[in-house]
């Protein structure tokens, strides 16, 4: 015996697709319900007609309308209206599906992080031109450490002669022409504001990513947990990479070059941007990027499955392990010849 | 003509346009005795490449207008819209049926908006291989499947999307993009023929191969018969 059923109706039959009993349901004018109905449907429950002709059948199997087990029969199928009303709630579902997809944190987060990549990129442009413009003018003024105050100075600033006062240096000979100076200073206002906008992005950026992935964030800093995510197409996705991939994420033109020709193997993708292998000697770097590139995976795994989140406590056992590896290679091994 | 509503001016396919007015993905619109067109720009759409490519009669490849369609790997509507305008007409005067299957939410934000003017098109959120989730909006199989995923196993997918939705003697057909499936280092044309063989021996008769190159790079449509 077989229960076949769909969103719409639920049918008993035999081996030979005689029906014996079938319950039809017409209330599909409600959206809402037809809409529980399909997802109940998706997740291989049984719509309440179902339930009803499994307790008056209870050893005829349950399987879902198109199921290749089931036997030729005349099945009541869906009306034309029924039809209708399937197709607007299939658009209405779709619907809601795509608003969902602006809740998903991976997608937030990757707009956010390339946004902030753009910015920087834009800020950095900008910043030295007017550097570079404020130095044709003023050949005078060194760029020492402080130049984060210079597009402020030239913002504020009416005149050349006002800004070479503020960085105490002597007016020039040579000055630029009034809109000239006018489009100098609005370049430093921009740059200023550029700065701002930056911030505020990295901030949001730290913000997402220490939610979406704690552990991972702890770890590595949110900015580079952020950017592994991206890179990995998703929290989930990086989860189910290997470690040995997270290692070298970001590096795929190394990597492919690598597997093309023969050449080394990268040792070490994004996260060489970490502290722990940037600042390492040379020689070591592999190795760190290894165990960290293993720990990374756990936190991602953690983080995906919402484990409970590591401390700073757990990031100091790995700071341990990381100084343990520096102190086992003190010195550049030996070249072979 | 091809159809009602597709004609070949020259080298270009033209459909009638379902939703006068306002043409879909920047195509250009004209005239011809009076009702509007469409132009299907073969270099954005597979469907219109396998069309224009094809050395049997072009409209072997196109369902019955009227019928209930099943296209996996919907995309942002380009060949949908087109072959809406073909299946469904104005205001789905025919009475035709395009069932929409596509993974990214991306796509379906613009199928969605396609979906209002075209009544006929039902647009949907989900995984091409998981079929209990959409499958139940087919009550009756199909007599034509459409299948452009570039994802690994598409062959896979389309022998057993094939099994469930289409008819025996429907037509089947699939774009298979070479990049999308594991290098064994045979080069493509070995990759194509092996899919060719996987296929007939999964009960399909393929009718033609048609190679995109030119509209559509690495691309080969296979247009099958389903036999048993």
């Amino acid at each position: 015996m077989w229960l076949w059923y769909d969103w719409q109706a639920a049918a008993v039959a035999d081996d030979e697709g005689i029906i014996h009993d079938q319950a039809v349901w017409d209330g599909f004018f409600d959206q809402r319900a037809l809409i529980e109905r399909l997802d109940c449907i998706a997740n291989n429950a049984l719509t309440p007609e179902a339930k009803t002709l499994h307790e008056r059948f209870p050893d005829a199997k349950p399987l879902i309308h198109g199921d290749g087990q089931l036997p030729d029969a005349e099945w009541p199928l869906p009306s034309h209206e029924a039809l209708e009303a399937v197709d607007k709630a299939a658009a209405e579902m779709t619907r809601q599906g795509v608003a969902r997809a602006a809740g998903d944190p991976d997608r937030r987060l990757e707009h956010l992080l390339r946004a902030s990549d753009e910015m920087r990129s834009t800020y950095l442009t900008m910043e030295a031109r007017l550097v570079e413009w404020v130095g044709l003018f003023l050949p005078e003024v060194r760029f020492g450490k402080d130049r984060t105050s210079l597009p402020k100075r030239v913002g504020e600033s009416d005149s050349l002669e006002m800004l070479a006062k503020h960085l105490d240096v002597q007016v020039p000979d040579e000055g630029p022409s009034k809109s000239e100076w006018k489009s100098l200073r609005e370049w430093g206002e921009s740059t200023g504001t550029f700065k701002g906008k930056l911030d505020r992005l990295e901030n949001a950026v730290r913000e997402l990513t220490e939610q979406h992935l704690p552990s991972l964030s702890i770890m590595l800093g949110p900015l580079l947990a952020a950017r592994l995510c991206v890179e990995a197409h998703g929290r989930m996705r990086l989860a189910r990479l290997p470690a040995g991939t997270v290692q070298v994420l970001g590096a795929e033109k190394a990597f492919f070059h690598h597997l093309k020709t023969g050449a080394d193997p990268p040792k070490h993708g994004h996260i060489f941007m970490h502290p722990w292998i940037s600042r390492s000697p040379r020689w070591v770097r592999g190795k760190i990027a290894r165990t960290m590139a293993a720990k990374a995976s756990i936190a991602a795994k953690i983080d995906a499955f919402e484990g409970t989140p590591w401390t700073q406590d757990d990031v100091d056992l790995m700071d341990n392990r990381v100084e343990e590896i520096k102190a086992a290679h003190p010195k550049p091994p030996r070249r072979n010849r | 003509m091809l159809s009602w509503a597709i004609r070949l001016e020259g080298r270009a396919l033209w459909t009638e346009n379902a939703d006068p007015g306002t043409a879909t993905y920047g195509e250009s619109l004209r005239r011809f005795g009076g009702i509007e067109f469409r132009r299907w720009d073969p270099s954005r759409s597979k469907l219109g490449a396998g069309i224009m490519r094809t050395r049997r009669d072009k409209s072997l490849l196109l369902p019955k207008e009227g019928s209930t369609v099943l296209y996996l790997g919907a995309g942002h509507g380009t060949s949908i819209s087109h072959l809406h305008d073909h299946l469904c007409g104005e205001d789905n005067d025919l009475g035709g049926r395009i069932i929409a299957v596509d993974l990214a939410p991306r796509c379906l934000r613009d199928l969605l908006h396609l979906a209002k003017a075209r009544p006929g098109l039902v647009p949907v959120l989900g995984d091409a291989r998981k079929h209990s989730a959409w499958g139940v909006l087919l009550p009756r199989k199909v007599d034509w499947l459409f299948q452009d995923v570039a994802q690994s196993g598409q062959v896979e997918i389309f022998i057993d999307a094939c099994r469930r939705f289409l008819s025996l003697d429907g037509t089947g057909l699939l774009s298979l993009k070479a990049a999308s499936e594991r290098w064994t280092g045979e080069g493509e044309d070995a990759l194509f023929a092996k899919v060719q063989m996987q296929l007939s021996k999964s009960g399909f008769v393929v009718e033609e191969c048609i190679e995109l190159t030119g509209y559509e790079d690495n691309h080969v449509l296979f247009v099958t018969r389903r036999v048993e």
